[in-house]
């Protein structure tokens, strides 16, 4: 790091170092063209020997690929089929499978987290705030750098049990995306040294200056090193719902980007890049309140009471199009096969969804409520404080909206009771008109009680005040009106249009979101303040509830993790390759509860030692009260 | 002015203690002209709003302040009233428990809402755990006692061998094939299509278009071909095949035969069955009946024959055209 105290040094290798990285970054499409060049090659000089075939997705005239791998194996047990005593394969796999997952959204989503941290400590004016901002992104890093070895051990681990246990398929599965695995691997050579040099670089590109962009820059290119590498795990998952770029028997038609490219690879990309955003959030704000749980002093109390709401406002940021993100998969989903789409939702797993509705209808409640406590801290909160039980009603309906089942359990006495499978009241709960309003208007009251938070402390003082206030009222009230009008109009129309339908109900939620926020905001500038923020005066309820929170997030992604892959029901790929092993059953729900309770219980005990050990180095250094400003009451992006 | 407010109050509280019932005689389906399913958002909503009403009523206005301690079970007491006693027919126990334990959450989660709250919620409860007094002390005997009786009495009742039928976790929608052989067709559901959902030029009718017909004889003697097809389907359904025996006349389930069965037969009026589905997926129910259910989800319990053995293609297809046109519904389409 010497060098980069001479600036025209540091500048020099600053750029090549990025040129290198960024000319490294084209190598993902260097296979996929040469595998497309191959193929043609292999086409011309043997035109009349080479067998063509139809792709199962991409159909249609002219698109007909020629023949380049075997078939998909007819896997036997249990030649094809490892085992480890008495275990089943799958449930092996399925750890394996969901802790290195866990592990690699974290360590892809606090780099998005510190790169956004870190530019807005590089946009602040006041030099404290943005010292406060490099600082919670440097120990965020420092974390995510522990959390990253046991990310590339978990892979080894679930490579080798791949190997072990699924060697048959798995070597299908390398046949078709041979190109693009070694890429990844080599895609991660390239990742861990991005992010050693950001790490390490951290003080010494730490100028002020151009470095620092630099050094931002770094963080940049390890993002997008980071969501290509996910990209392409995404395509194996995606290519195991919804196969192109094979025939029926499950041959490879020479053109990986078909394989890549399937029905399901973008909503799976973009809903993923939002959980784990989201998710990340979560696990860093559950760290915060980890340390502000522990903290003993004021001023540490302080620091991690706002880093916790900092990292909440983050992952709610990620959350809340998180749900839209889900249908459009779904719709997805539903579009390629129908059965996919019943089976999950109307059918099978239906229930698993009941589970994860629960989960979701808890980060929003648990999110109001971290506000709600949060807003203990400002003076002149009082004023608002009657509001909170009809936020918590609106709350609770919605859930329950939410939660009602479609597939009822019952005893045959109950059902006869009933008069049918579907109850003529409850019974309207049940389908996605409701839900669809339910979900809607549980982000727009989240966006609401943002607002009340952004303003408990201020009284606006613009000379329209009066009229904005009107303006929210009429914003808000008219949003939930459209909300609940369009859910209810939604049973008179048919379905095609229905879903169409949750579009302006989106479109109602998100201009609450932007356009209410905005105003808010424009309103709250020159405010008079009733006082500051008492930043570590928070209740612990409210850093329980983040802890809940981040467990909720990590809950939320093991159920609907198991119901992706639960969906192909006994297939490895869908339609291809049949899984022929004892476990090819669909487990009940129970077990499937069980088995995630107990991933997100592996998970966190491993992530508690993740955080003891950044805590144990950070008790080397302690806080220095004129270094960090304490005392002067911290301004977190977005809300004051 | 005094006079005027306590009209005003014993007003209000004459329309809150009706209108609870009122709005549980009409969930019940208990007003001929309202249709209880398509009412049932604001009746619910309507209840909500009467049991907010009638707390702020008691509360604000007649001034009786009611300790949060009591605040909380008089919550969960009217959530469960509504739930177990008002909403009529009764719901399964299974809903009852979610319902409950989402009241219970939002309870626990009001009584901490805000530091003063929670303050006057604990307030006599840490009086009762610490003070020395005798009503506090006799209190602790009470709760201290009366807190392994009541775990004694549940975990008995758990024990207790109980003779009821077993519950079921039923698929409604159990996942279609990809596509199924009728009368030695292949017939892929993924994007086959109503051959009769056709207009007076023979162009397909896409979904939704076909409400023009909605409400309209199709006995007339110059019916539209659509209706002319419905009618043909109505008399499969009527006459033919003799559907209505089961799936009832008003095809809500509740035919001479319905309840012979078990469990009872689909409800098509209600919205979350045929409205949910694409007529392919009818269509696969109806040529295959119970015996060609998908073996995910095994066993099924379903008594509909596989009327492919005793319907034409053709009259399987305008059976669920009058299906659809009966119930005034759509089926679901992704175009």
């Amino acid at each position: 790091m010497r060098s980069f105290n001479d600036p025209r040094k540091a500048k020099i290798g600053a750029v090549v170092l990025l040129g290198v990285i960024g000319l490294l970054l084209l190598l993902p499409f260097i296979p996929m063209q040469a595998g497309a060049e191959e193929a043609k090659q292999e086409s011309a000089p043997a035109e009349k020997k080479v067998e063509k075939a139809k792709d199962v997705y991409y159909k249609g005239p002219g698109e007909f690929g020629i023949v380049s791998g075997p078939p998909a194996p007819k896997l036997k047990y249990p030649d094809d089929y490892g085992t480890y005593g008495t275990f089943q394969s799958r449930t092996i796999l399925w750890v394996a499978n969901q802790q290195h997952l866990y592990f690699g959204s974290f360590v892809l989503a606090v780099p998005m987290f510190v790169f956004v941290m870190e530019l807005v400590g590089m946009l602040q004016k006041d030099k404290l705030m943005a010292k406060k901002y490099d600082d919670m992104a440097h120990e965020m890093m420092k974390i995510s750098l522990t959390a990253y070895s046991i990310t590339a051990v978990l892979g080894g681990i679930l490579i080798f049990t791949f190997l072990a246990l699924y060697p048959g398929f798995f070597g299908y599965l390398s046949r078709i995306f041979k190109p693009i695995m070694h890429v990844y691997a080599l895609l991660f050579i390239l990742e861990s040294g991005t992010l050693y040099i950001y790490y390490y670089g951290w003080d010494g590109m730490n100028d002020g200056g151009f470095l620092k962009w630099c050094h931002l820059s770094i963080a940049f290119l390890l993002n997008t090193i980071g969501i290509i590498l996910m990209f392409f795990a995404n395509s194996w998952i995606g290519f195991m719902m919804s196969p192109a770029g094979v025939d029926e028997q499950g041959r490879f038609l020479g053109d990986i980007w078909k394989s890549v490219h399937t029905a399901l690879w973008h909503p799976l990309n973009v809903h993923r890049i939002l959980g784990n955003a989201a998710f990340g959030g979560g696990v860093v704000a559950a760290y915060a309140s980890y340390r502000f749980l522990a903290a003993k002093t004021p001023e540490e109390k302080a620091h991690y009471d706002w880093m916790s709401y900092v990292a909440m406002f983050m992952g709610i940021l990620n959350l809340i199009p998180l749900p839209f993100a889900g249908y459009w998969l779904m719709r997805e989903v539903y579009g390629y096969r129908q059965q996919m789409g019943i089976t999950l939702m109307g059918g099978l797993l239906a229930w698993v969804f009941i589970m994860q509705a629960m989960m979701i209808a808890i980060l929003f409640v648990t999110t109001n409520y971290y506000l709600w406590q949060a807003m203990g801290r400002m003076p002149g909160a009082e004023r608002y404080y009657r509001l909170f039980k009809y936020m918590l009603l609106v709350l609770i309906v919605a859930t329950i909206s939410w939660l009602t089942p479609h597939t009822l359990v019952m005893t045959p006495a109950e059902l006869k009771a009933m008069g049918g499978a579907q109850h003529p009241i409850v019974g309207n709960y049940g389908v996605m008109s409701a839900k669809n309003t339910a979900v809607n208007i549980m982000i727009t009251t989240t966006v609401f009680c943002f607002c009340i938070y952004q303003r408990c402390n201020k009284v606006p003082t613009v000379k329209w005040a009066a009229a904005g206030n009107a303006f929210l009222g009429a914003l808000f009230t008219g949003a939930a009106v459209n909300i609940v009008f369009l859910g209810i109009y939604g049973y008179f129309i048919p379905a095609n249009v229905r879903i169409g339908l949750s579009v302006p109900q989106v479109c109602s939620t998100l201009t609450t979101l932007f356009v209410g926020v905005t105003i808010n905001t424009m309103m709250m500038k020159g405010a008079r303040q009733l006082g500051e923020v008492r930043w570590g005066q928070m209740s612990p309820r409210g850093s329980y509830a983040l802890f809940c929170l981040a467990v909720s997030f990590t809950w939320t992604m093991a159920v609907m993790g198991y119901l992706r892959s639960s969906v192909r029901l006994h297939w490895h790929v869908n339609e291809i390759l049949r899984d022929n092993s004892p476990w090819a059953f669909t487990n009940p729900v129970g077990y499937a509860g069980n088995m995630n309770s107990m991933n997100v219980l592996l998970f966190w005990t491993m992530l508690l030692f993740v955080f003891w050990l950044g805590a144990l180095s950070a008790k080397k250094a302690p806080v220095r009260e004129e270094e960090v400003g304490v005392g002067k009451a911290t301004l977190p992006a977005g809300s004051h | 002015m005094l006079k005027q407010r306590g009209t005003s109050l014993i007003l209000q509280v004459l329309f809150t203690v009706l209108a609870l019932p009122m709005l549980a005689w009409a969930s019940g389906g208990g007003v001929e002209w309202m249709d209880a399913g398509k009412f049932a958002l604001i009746i619910e909503m309507g209840l909500g709003i009467g049991v907010i009403f009638l707390a702020w009523l008691i509360k604000d206005k007649l001034g009786f302040p009611f300790p949060k301690l009591l605040q909380a079970p008089l919550i969960w007491i009217t959530a469960f009233i509504i739930f177990r006693v008002i909403l009529q027919p009764p719901i399964p126990f299974s809903l009852l428990a979610i319902y409950m334990t989402v009241v219970t959450i939002g309870v626990l989660l009001y009584i901490t809402i805000t530091q003063p709250n929670w303050e006057e919620f604990s307030k006599p409860i840490v009086f009762m755990l610490q003070e020395d007094s005798g009503k506090a002390k006799m209190s602790r005997y009470i709760t201290f006692a009366a807190v392994p009786v009541l775990l004694a009495y549940g975990t008995y009742n758990k024990m207790l061998p109980k003779f009821e039928e077993p519950v079921e976790l039923r698929t409604v929608h159990p996942a279609p094939p990809a596509s199924i052989n009728v009368h030695d067709k292949i017939l892929n559901l993924q994007t086959a299509e109503n051959p009769y959902r056709i207009d007076d030029s023979g162009k397909y009718l896409k979904v939704g278009l076909e409400s023009a017909y909605f409400g309209k004889n199709p006995w007339a003697t110059d019916a539209p071909k659509y209706l002319q097809n419905v009618r043909d389907g109505g008399i499969v359904f009527f006459g033919t095949a003799g559907c209505f025996f089961c799936h009832g006349d008003n095809l809500d389930g509740k035919g001479p035969f319905a309840f012979a069965f078990n469990p009872i037969p689909a409800n098509f009026a209600d919205p979350g069955t045929i409205s949910q589905l694409q007529e392919t997926f009818v269509f696969w129910r109806v040529s295959k009946g119970g015996p060609g259910l998908s073996r995910e989800g095994f066993p099924w319990a379903s008594a509909m024959p596989p009327w492919e053995k005793h319907l034409t293609t053709n009259e399987i297809w305008r059976v669920i055209l009058f299906e659809y046109w009966h119930t005034g519904f759509f089926p679901r389409t992704w175009d």
